[in-house]
């Protein structure tokens, strides 16, 4: 066939893997995120816990766009390190994956513009095809491409055609008639074309029952589900790269909970919209990246001085100014925590993977309304865009807490009602609008019990304090972190978010090179609780790992508690997230020479 | 219960507004348009912004929120779409929301939310000093900047549908037109925009100068409200003639934003019950899709 070559020679011997990386790159446009999501959907079916990751630019079509998926029999929460199979719509795809492919790797390339240049290592197998050309000319739609190319990647993985089949099916059935039927026939001509390639499988994933009871979802679309479940009814934004999936989401399932998600004009609305909404009653929230905080600072000071429950979730992305819109990043924490002028009270939590993005972003709304402040909820781009395997949600498990809300029986058992009433704990009852003899009178201003516009001294300096003191009181209801790894080490990792599955994995790695490790994972970044002590104590060496160049959270730490001399920076800001090995290499090159004992 | 020297709640206050101040006659308006039409003080939130105009709310007993500097749109808004049985009121001055708050009283005016915005505009920002505003005109504090004119704006809004203007020093017409802002928004038509005349008596008293330049449009039977491209017209004219064009200007029909944006308006967002325990069933169609 003119059309297709194969480089292979001997007899191919297959892989077994039970953790399996795959590429699939090409131009925006090309469909390479659908084979990735079609592949996770097909692989979940035989029992696969599955993470995705995306690598796109910030634009509609063109420039280098690929997709990562990483399969294995064990949960996971990382894209691992290296790859096995590479699905390349262009030249540019396979320079990209070139250094990261595996011996045994194989290479599926459309050369419907060019046969394939790159030099890649000889035990590498190509499969060349003109998958663009032919669904084009069979097909009249060069893009099915995408579905072409699954079918022979299906078959290198020795994935059954129905497997397959069922994929398309359940992408496309909610789509239509023409949509499914054209995919489904692209996948017969991937399949014709891998007869004539004499594609064989060649590695292989343990095929058990699909695990029950598990999903793949996103973290932003966790959040956007844990927000409805922990009754949140009003959302506001403004559209933003990687936070704009939570306002689709919301858009599209929460007016069927009566609730409402407005896009605003710009993110200066959007969080007073919010404000307004929650001083009405209702549980509101925000969601935006770093420029967009740039603009909600405004309203968050509001949140804080006037004592208007608010959550409002950070997706951080590179930064700074416009930055790299579609990239990873976690550059944002001294933003959430330290955003805004003049003292005011805030919380922020930092979920590490989607369950921990439902659960917590209940939590959070329950800690907005019963401490009355602002609650970030601090994620980063992989955590936000990536798709991973967990547990399905436990709904049982949400529990509504609104704090001292006063209905209109508990206005009647009192004699008098103040907004800011001086209180043990710093939180004054309050009321929402429309409550009989509830009046109030809210201000960013400083203000006396009534709500009035003071400047009193005393009283200033008293109210400064009522409000503060509800960081200290929170301390009790915030997440707590979580240690892993073996308690005795004398070598601690720290960090949050997305780092969680790579640190999790290199930690093995070390342990296998005979290095001990314990690892604490912060759910609380501010205020930091007591676990950072108990752990900076309980270690020599302490590698503080996060997406930034300056170390931002090593400094929020070495701010709190000092132990600078224990404390190592292991940071990455290439746009890209940590590989495993990228945290074997920074901690072995910078443990002290006594191995950190 | 007996009785206690001590009020309840907080016992509004006079507003620190100087003698003579324009906002006294908008505040006494208001006032009495509340009164007359026998809103529940508890149903209703006024809503303040920044500058002297922003102490408006502390003078009535309903409830009160002073908000970010130019941001009384998108926070009433808010609180329109999680509770629309509520009567809400957005009070603020013209830099308040003819500059730094523009933006969102564009798009007010487009989304038509039914809430009543009153703006006491006075051409400049008192509580800073005398700066001149958007509205000042050419020559006040050496302004060489030509003023925003508010009503033409909100007229060139297709989904807008009522824009008036008032002037305190007219406190018959005033009231008429706070009450109409009012039983319009009440009434779920859309976003009442009320700009009022309102002199600063220290930095820029226009007193004289209004009390000749304005013209009631109403008192010509001939002018139809209803028919935007002749109020456009009528209001140019009357402008480029030195004149200020006062009374009910245009009043039209669009779908208001919470008709539009919440599925079911007469069930506030704001006092739903939260409790999950119900709602587990359909809490589990959420996740089907992604098994």
């Amino acid at each position: 066939m003119s059309s297709t070559q194969t480089t292979e020679v001997s007899e191919p011997r297959v892989v077994h893997l039970e953790d399996l990386k795959v590429m699939v790159g090409g131009q925006g446009g090309d469909g390479t995120l659908t084979v990735i999501n079609l592949l996770s959907h097909a692989l979940k079916q035989i029992g696969a816990y599955t993470y995705d990751t995306r690598n796109v630019l910030s634009r509609i079509r063109g420039g280098h766009a690929d997709g990562v998926l990483r399969a294995s029999v064990r949960p996971i929460l990382s894209i691992g390190d290296g790859l096995d199979v590479l699905v390349a719509f262009d030249e540019e795809a396979v320079e990209v994956a070139k250094e990261q492919l595996l011996d045994h790797a194989v290479v599926i390339y459309d050369n419907s513009h060019s046969q394939l240049k790159t030099v890649l290592k000889p035990t590498v197998k190509v499969y060349s095809a003109k998958f663009g050309e032919i669904a084009g000319l069979e097909l009249k739609k060069t893009l099915l491409k995408n579905t072409v190319s699954f079918a022979v990647l299906c078959r290198v993985l020795g994935l059954a055609d129905q497997l397959a089949e069922e994929a398309i099916n359940w992408r496309y059935a909610r789509r239509g008639g023409d949509v499914l039927q054209s995919n489904l026939q692209a996948l017969k001509i991937g399949f014709r074309l891998a007869d004539q390639l004499g594609v064989k499988p060649s590695i292989s994933f343990p095929k058990t029952e699909p695990k029950q009871g598990l999903i793949q979802i996103t973290g932003d679309e966790a959040v956007g589900m844990g927000f409805i479940a922990g009754g949140g009814r009003f959302y506001a934004g403004y559209p933003i790269t990687p936070a704009s999936e939570i306002l689709e989401y919301l858009q599209a399932n929460l007016p069927k909970f009566n609730g409402v998600a407005l896009q605003a004009e710009d993110e200066i609305s959007a969080i007073n919209m919010a404000l307004g909404a929650s001083l009405a009653g209702a549980r509101a929230m925000v969601a935006t990246s770093g420029p967009g905080q740039d603009l909600m600072t405004e309203g968050l000071g509001q949140a804080g001085m006037a004592e208007i429950p608010l959550v409002i979730v950070e997706v951080q992305r590179a930064g700074p100014s416009t930055g790299m819109p579609t990239k990873h990043e976690q550059s944002d924490v001294n933003h959430v925590v330290f955003a805004g002028h003049g003292d005011f009270p805030r919380l922020v939590v930092a979920p590490a993977d989607a369950s921990d993005c439902f659960y917590l972003t209940v939590d959070a709304l329950n800690l907005a309304e019963k401490y009355q402040l602002p609650v970030f909820i601090l994620m980063d781009q992989a955590l936000g865009q990536n798709t991973q395997t967990v547990p399905e949600f436990d709904f049982s498990r949400v529990n509504i807490d609104r704090g001292k809300l006063l209905t209109q029986a508990d206005l009647n058992r009192i004699s008098v009602y103040k907004r800011y009433e001086f209180t043990e704990d710093g939180v004054s009852p309050r009321t929402i609008l429309g409550t009989p003899d509830g009046f109030f009178q809210v201000t960013g201003n400083e203000h006396n019990e009534w709500g009035f516009v003071s400047v009193d001294r005393i009283n200033r300096a008293k109210i400064m304090r009522k409000r503060m003191l509800k960081v200290e009181a929170a301390k009790k209801d915030m997440p707590r972190g979580r240690v892993y790894g073996d308690q005795d080490a004398r070598v601690g990792f720290i960090s949050y978010g997305s780092n969680l599955g790579p640190i999790l994995e290199a930690m093995e790695q070390l342990g296998k090179q005979g290095f001990k490790t314990k690892f604490l994972l912060l759910r609380s970044i501010y205020p930091l609780l007591e676990e950072v002590q108990e752990f900076l104590e309980s270690v020599n060496t302490a590698f503080v790992v996060e997406s930034n160049l300056t170390g931002q959270l090593a400094g929020l730490i070495r701010r709190e508690y000092g132990y600078a001399d224990k404390i190592v920076r292991i940071n990455k800001y290439d746009g890209s997230v940590f590989r495993p090995s990228d945290i074997v290499s920074q901690t072995l090159s910078q443990l002290p020479r006594n191995g950190g004992e | 219960m007996g009785v206690s020297e001590v009020p309840k709640v907080f016992t509004p206050q006079t507003p620190i507004w100087c003698p003579g101040c324009g906002d006294f006659g908008v505040l006494a308006a208001l006032k009495k348009a509340l009164n007359d039409l026998k809103i529940p003080p508890h149903e209703t939130i006024l809503v303040g912004g920044i500058g002297c105009s922003g102490h408006i709310h502390n003078d009535l007993l309903v409830y009160g929120y002073h908000s970010l500097h130019g941001r009384l749109l998108p926070t009433a808004i808010g609180i329109k779409l999680a509770n629309p049985r509520l009567t809400v009121i957005a009070a603020g001055g013209d830099g308040d929301g003819y500059a730094i708050g523009g933006n969102h009283f564009l798009h007010a005016l487009r989304r038509n939310p039914s809430i009543v915005y009153l703006v006491m505009n006075n051409g400049t920002y008192g509580l800073t000093k005398g700066q001149p505003s958007p509205t000042a005109q050419i020559g006040f504090e050496g302004t060489k900047e030509i003023p925003f004119e508010p009503i033409l704006t909100a007229l060139s809004i297709r989904s807008t549908t009522f824009v008036a203007r008032g002037f305190s020093g007219n406190q018959v017409q005033l009231q008429f037109l706070i009450k109409e802002a009012i039983q319009h928004a009440n009434a779920g038509k859309g976003f009442a925009f009320l700009d009022v005349l309102s002199p600063c008596v220290t930095y820029n008293d226009t007193y004289a100068e209004w009390r000749k330049s304005t013209v009631d449009m109403n008192a010509d039977k001939s002018f139809d409200p209803t028919n935007r491209a002749l109020v456009f017209e009528r209001v140019l004219n009357t402008l480029q003639e030195g004149k200020i064009p006062t009374g009910l200007l245009y009043k039209g029909e669009s779908p208001s934003f919470e008709s539009m944006q919440l599925k079911d308006p007469a069930s506030p967002i704001a006092t739903q019950d939260l409790t999950p325990a119900g709602k587990i069933e359909e809490f589990k169609k959420l996740i089907a899709r992604y098994r």
